[in-house]
């Protein structure tokens, strides 16, 4: 029975994921005066993506052709990390968020190398602003977690929500504050949003994440784009489980599940909301910027860390 | 207890956290209209923290006290630096000599200092600790703030923080200072203001900018 | 004392090493001598490995006595700890040498390579030597031994006077550190009585703590030297590019982990713990160490001299396991001080592994294309897809990335300094939980640095013609590769298969030390998420047809060349500029004609990179040293009367001395 839900909402976040991209997609076309595409239309492009066919540069290798299947891989399991409506998931009391934000890095490491096997000069492009990127957001990312591990005495994804869920929601503690802080801007900067990267950009120069992804094309670039949607998805989910997991089931009972499951959807349309706001409200940062801009994350997240020794004692 | 006893307890338990907030943004803020606007907001918290502890402790003079806070920093001062910075001409950029990460980190470990610092005095004060620790780092905030901008606009701005901070260590330490002391502070610092906003329209008449770090004449 | 096949197998591996391999390759200049050297060699190794994992079985104390054949005490016992050590230099040096062997035949001459071989050999027995001794005497003899052999396979390669110079650096440094561990000998010496371990041992505990403090802190500068910590890893990137790659990788892989012993054996076993300050001291140096080792690796274009920084950066990662497990002991956790001292314990053992294993890919580089310089490389996954696949295991399991197993060794540091919160000392509670930031920071830009490395020189187009027409590593070569990648994906994917021993390891090395359950369990998870990761991966991949070959796009120009390819350099320039401060590159540039500044005719860019603390730290004291020796100087007349002089007074000193001792 525990599984079969664990494996419903692994599924639940990995074929939402385009649905997500899509209702944020329609919510800034919304906020900028257009109509907007249909919030279907990911799933659309995804298949029409893996019906085409898949075309290798001559100069690449094998390299080329197994980076966007083990990308896809790697955030499959991720997704297997977070608990969506019950306060379990498939590796969440196993795992804990190191090995979450490493296999991200596995991931990432993976598409940056498929990026510079193509042998053009975005793909170099991409790979070594991508490179600057990751490596400075996983600071506050780790560092954000370790604060809420802290005061959970819990290293597991699922161990943390649950101390979470018994805590009263009013009760808001100036490291959980701190904390969110931090982690929203590294979801920002991780998922390629606004202020750090412009997702929708198709000039060569501004592309971070779009660069790595110029010589793919057909169900490779398929693989990608639906590996970057279940990234999106399930930090979304994981910023809900960590800050706001109140109306998780976690008995067994149908009920109670239907119930989480829309407070879920609420939950994740009013972070949408938000990052739709976000995403026309700000301006793309230099590319110079960025690393203040984790920086800044960085120094809350070591003030979290700090603040744990105050609220625990 | 009612809604407003509950609203109050929320405010008393957790203002420091968004005066942290408030002073963390503070030190990203790369233009002056925000960072005012972020004054004005710090001010508001201490206004919601003097009218909480007014209900709480049933003083009549920390509502006159509230007012007049909200009365002159939430909109009186915040509306003066706009005019005068619309007056001045000058550009919207604080000038800070450090970076925003920089900056952040420096404030944090301000705070650090400021909770070492109320918690090795542990229980010598009666003032719940978050809260006096907040004041501390808003003094040491302002002192910052005025050290590393550059434009005179925000070493005004540093000093107005650096009162916030003194003003609530007071009120934490004394619960509620006499009225006419708080009445004679804010007359001062309506004051000093003047006095600044007459020192910045020379200063920008006289050298044609409001850039603190290019005054070496003053040496003489 | 009767011989049991343990002490054989040890008594061989010594003999080999030490004896009949250097006799045969003095002896015969035939090839066949030499192939029978090496399978002697590698014998040894497999002996080696017999005797560490049966003594780490039966815990066996002592092996072999030569104190008959030297003046001194020089005895051998292998403990648990002696036997994981042994166990990773057997482990590395058989790969290494199966590598070697094509390696030497395609790049010394016939005279070189006899050379070469003896002293490998040689270079083998005095790390063995030094892991397995049980008295100061035969520690320090193999010590000392490691030094001067490893020297001389560096200038076996040739001895340019910029090659000679790079070797002083590395001898200057390796005998101020082993000053540094003789003077921890003697300063334990009048309360031990002997030179003995077990006799060390038991003085540790009743020593006066102004002696312990200067023993840990002895200890830390003359195995910190060896291990290239900051700011003594200065020989680390002169030694590194310049010895052959067979030997770079047993100097990397196996060398700085003796250092890592030396550290553990007197930190842990003989001081039981350190000062209070001591773990705070090692912590702070080996966080430095991380952080600028990687960065200076990633601005690196030479693979030699990348993989040398990256080496000290590893170094740091495993001191900031030892400093933390001091923390602990300083507070009596037990629990948190085996967590930690496991984790870096598995860390030297990783990076002897991918590290040689990187260092051996960077020498069949050089046997194809005759250059190590990423600019002048690109494109070799095609043209060499067997030693590429290798390279990239190494790749990803120093970057930290699941599923290898640099990743199992950093996340037990990682859950050691969460483990920290749990500490009522608020100073250790605080700074630990701290840590997680900077080695997330080392290990986001160890990734980054391997991407460029294996990106730029294995992948996209080539950039040289060596590269163009780079040939596939001999056979030999991708053995030894292949035998060190599947360790590095089989601790990866198996952790268990080191963690309870080392558990166990730990125990018995510190009394009372163990490990939290749950951490263990990630020898159960990791192969879970494998399972995940690439079952999901086969999933993806039957979604995808066969690949048509198409041409890159080049924004609508005919073609593109290679020079169009981001190159090591500008991959690395942005975390270049973020991190400017702690380059301070020195940038000359030149135009001319010089009256008009947009249309020059000649651009002349110049980049030097002189590391600040080099300046700042060193200057001081070769200028000191220098003035020293000239005013000296001035004791050499000449004069054979004064000569005498000396004599003479030396001999009345001591005569005076001996007289008012009494």
């Amino acid at each position: 029975m525990k599984i079969m839900v664990d494996i419903l909402q692994l599924l639940l976040l990995i074929l939402g994921a385009p649905l997500v991209r899509g209702i944020i997609a329609r919510f800034k076309a919304r906020l900028q005066k257009r109509r907007g595409a249909s919030i279907w239309r990911p799933y659309v492009e995804l298949f029409k993506l893996l019906r085409k066919e898949d075309l290798t540069p001559p100069t690449s290798s094998a390299v080329f052709r197994l980076a966007p299947v083990l990308l896809f891989g790697c955030t499959v399991c991720v997704a297997a990390f977070i608990p969506v409506a019950h306060v379990s998931a498939l590796l969440g009391s196993r795992g804990d968020f190191f090995l979450l934000v490493y296999l991200l890095g596995l991931g990432r490491f993976s598409l940056s190398l498929g990026a510079l096997d193509g042998g053009s000069a975005f793909g170099g492009m991409g790979a070594s602003r991508e490179a600057l990127i990751s490596s400075l957001a996983e600071v506050p990312f780790l560092m954000g977690l370790v604060a809420l591990a802290i005061l959970s005495s819990r290293a597991d994804i699922t161990g943390m929500v649950a101390w979470t869920l018994h805590q009263n929601i009013f009760n808001i503690s100036t490291v959980h504050i701190l904390a969110f802080t931090s982690l929203a801007m590294v979801v920002l900067a991780e998922t390629g949003r606004m202020p750090v990267d412009n997702p929708t950009t198709h000039l060569e120069l501004t592309m971070i994440h779009e660069g790595m992804l110029l010589e793919y094309s057909g169900p490779s670039l398929a693989l990608i784009e639906w590996a970057s949607a279940i990234k999106l998805h399930a930090m979304l989910a994981l910023l809900i489980a960590l800050f706001g997991p109140w109306g998780m089931a976690a008995g067994g009972s149908g009920w109670g599940l239907a119930t989480a499951l829309l407070l879920y959807c609420a939950k994740v349309t009013v972070l949408m909301v938000l990052l739709s706001v976000i995403e026309s409200a700000a301006a793309k940062l230099r590319m110079y910027l960025v690393p203040d801009f984790l920086g800044v994350a960085s120094a809350v997240s070591a003030l979290a860390v700090i603040f744990t020794m105050w609220v625990k004692r | 207890m009612g809604l407003v006893g509950i609203a109050t307890e929320k405010i008393l338990s957790s203002f420091s956290v968004f005066l942290f907030l408030t002073i963390i943004l503070l030190a990203v803020a790369r233009r002056i209209s925000t960072s005012v606007l972020l004054f004005s907001l710090q001010s508001a918290i201490i206004t919601a923290e003097v009218l909480a502890t007014g209900f709480q402790e049933k003083l009549a003079s920390a509502y006159l006290v509230g007012i007049l806070i909200f009365v002159i920093k939430v909109v009186a001062i915040p509306r003066a630096f706009f005019v005068l910075t619309k007056r001045l001409k000058t550009v919207h950029d604080v000038k800070a000599s450090t970076t925003p990460s920089q900056s952040v980190f420096v404030v944090a470990v301000m705070i650090y200092l400021s909770y070492a610092a109320v918690h090795s005095y542990g229980g010598a004060v009666r003032a719940p600790g978050d809260s006096l620790a907040a004041a501390i780092a808003l003094i040491l905030t302002g002192a910052f703030l005025m050290v590393s901008r550059k434009k005179a606009v925000m070493q005004v701005l540093g000093l107005l923080v650096m009162e916030n901070g003194i003003f609530l260590a007071a009120l934490l330490t004394t619960f509620g200072m006499p009225l006419v002391i708080e009445i004679g502070i804010f007359f001062d610092i309506l004051m000093g203001l003047l006095l600044m906003g007459i020192f910045m329209f020379r200063i920008s008449d006289t050298f044609e900018h409001l850039d603190v770090s290019k005054l070496r004449r003053l040496r003489g | 004392m009767p011989m049991g096949p343990i002490e054989m197998a040890f008594a061989y591996l010594l003999s080999v090493l030490g004896v009949f391999v250097p006799a045969i390759l003095i002896v015969s200049r035939g090839a066949r001598a030499r192939r029978l050297a090496i399978t002697l060699i590698l014998t040894a190794g497999v002996a080696g490995g017999l005797v560490a994992v049966s003594s780490f079985l039966w815990q066996t104390t002592s092996l072999l006595d030569l104190s008959w054949a030297t003046p001194f005490p020089f005895s051998f016992a292998v403990d648990r700890l002696s036997a994981f050590f042994l166990l990773l230099v057997c482990a590395v040096a058989v790969p290494v040498t199966i590598f070697a062997s094509p390696y030497f035949d395609l790049h010394y001459s016939e005279q070189q390579r006899r050379w070469t071989w003896a002293f490998f050999s040689l270079f083998l027995l005095s790390m063995i030597v030094v892991v397995t001794a049980s008295t100061g005497f035969a520690f320090l003899a193999g010590w000392e031994l490691m030094t001067l052999v490893s020297a001389a396979l560096i200038l076996i390669e040739g001895d340019s006077p910029e090659r000679r110079h790079n070797v002083f650096v590395y001898l200057l440094m390796m005998h101020v550190g082993a000053a540094a561990v003789a003077g921890c000998f003697f300063l334990f010496l009048p309360y031990s009585h002997s030179l003995d371990f077990g006799m060390i041992r038991a003085a540790g505990a009743a020593m006066p703590g102004g002696i312990r403090a200067a023993v840990f802190l002895s200890a830390f500068v003359g195995f910190g030297a060896k291990a290239g910590l900051i700011p003594l890893h200065l020989w680390l990137p002169r030694a590194h590019p310049i010895a052959p790659s067979p030997v770079s990788a047993l100097m990397s892989g196996i060398m700085l982990k003796t250092a890592v012993y030396g550290f553990v054996r007197f930190a842990f076993d003989f001081l039981g713990g350190g000062p209070w300050w001591s773990g705070y001291v090692v912590l702070v140096v080996a966080a430095f160490t991380g952080l600028l080792g990687i960065l200076y690796a990633i601005a690196e274009h030479d693979l030699k001299r990348l993989l040398a920084y990256s080496s000290v950066e590893n170094i740091g990662i495993v001191f900031l396991g030892l400093g933390t497990s001091l923390i602990f002991l300083a507070h009596h956790s037990l629990l948190g001080a085996g967590l930690a001292l496991v984790g870096a314990l598995l860390h030297a053992f990783n990076h002897a592994f991918f590290k040689s294993l990187l260092f051996l890919g960077a020498g069949a580089i050089s046997s194809s294309t005759h250059t190590v310089d990423l600019n002048e490389l690109g494109g070799l996954q095609r043209r060499m897809p067997v030693t590429g696949a290798a390279v990239l295991i190494g790749c990803c399991s120093i970057a930290g990335l699941p599923l290898f197993n640099g990743f199992v060794s950093e996340w037990l540091i990682f859950r050691s300094f969460l483990a920290g919160s749990s500490l009522v000392d608020a100073k250790a509670g605080i700074i630990l939980p701290l840590m997680v930031g900077i080695l997330a920071l080392i290990g986001g830009l160890a990734a980054a640095c391997f991407v460029k490395a294996f990106g730029v020189a294995f992948l996209g187009r080539p950039r040289s013609a060596e590269a163009e027409h780079a040939q596939e590593a001999p056979l030999g070569m991708r053995v030894g590769l292949w035998m060190l990648g599947a360790g590095c994906i089989c601790i990866g994917i198996l952790p268990g298969l080191l963690l309870r021993p080392l558990v166990s390891l730990v125990q018995v090395l510190v009394p009372g030390a163990g490990v939290p359950e749950e951490t263990l369990s990630i020898a159960y998870i990791i192969p879970w998420i494998a399972a995940i990761v690439l079952g999901t991966s086969a999933l993806a991949a039957l979604l995808r047809p066969r690949a048509r070959m198409a041409r890159t796009w080049a924004c609508g120009l005919p073609g593109l060349t290679s020079r169009m390819q981001y190159t090591s350099t500008v991959f690395s320039k942005p975390i270049r500029s973020v991190f400017a401060q702690v380059y301070r590159p020195d940038r000359k540039v030149e135009q001319l004609p010089t009256d008009q500044p947009y249309f020059p005719a000649s651009i002349a860019y110049q980049s030097v990179r002189t590391t600040s603390y080099e300046r700042v730290l060193y200057r001081p004291f070769v200028e000191l040293f220098i003035s020293l020796a000239h005013r000296l100087r001035r004791l050499q007349t000449g004069n054979i009367q004064i000569y005498l002089l000396y004599i003479f007074l030396a001999l009345v000193s001591l005569l005076t001395f001996l007289r008012f001792q009494r």
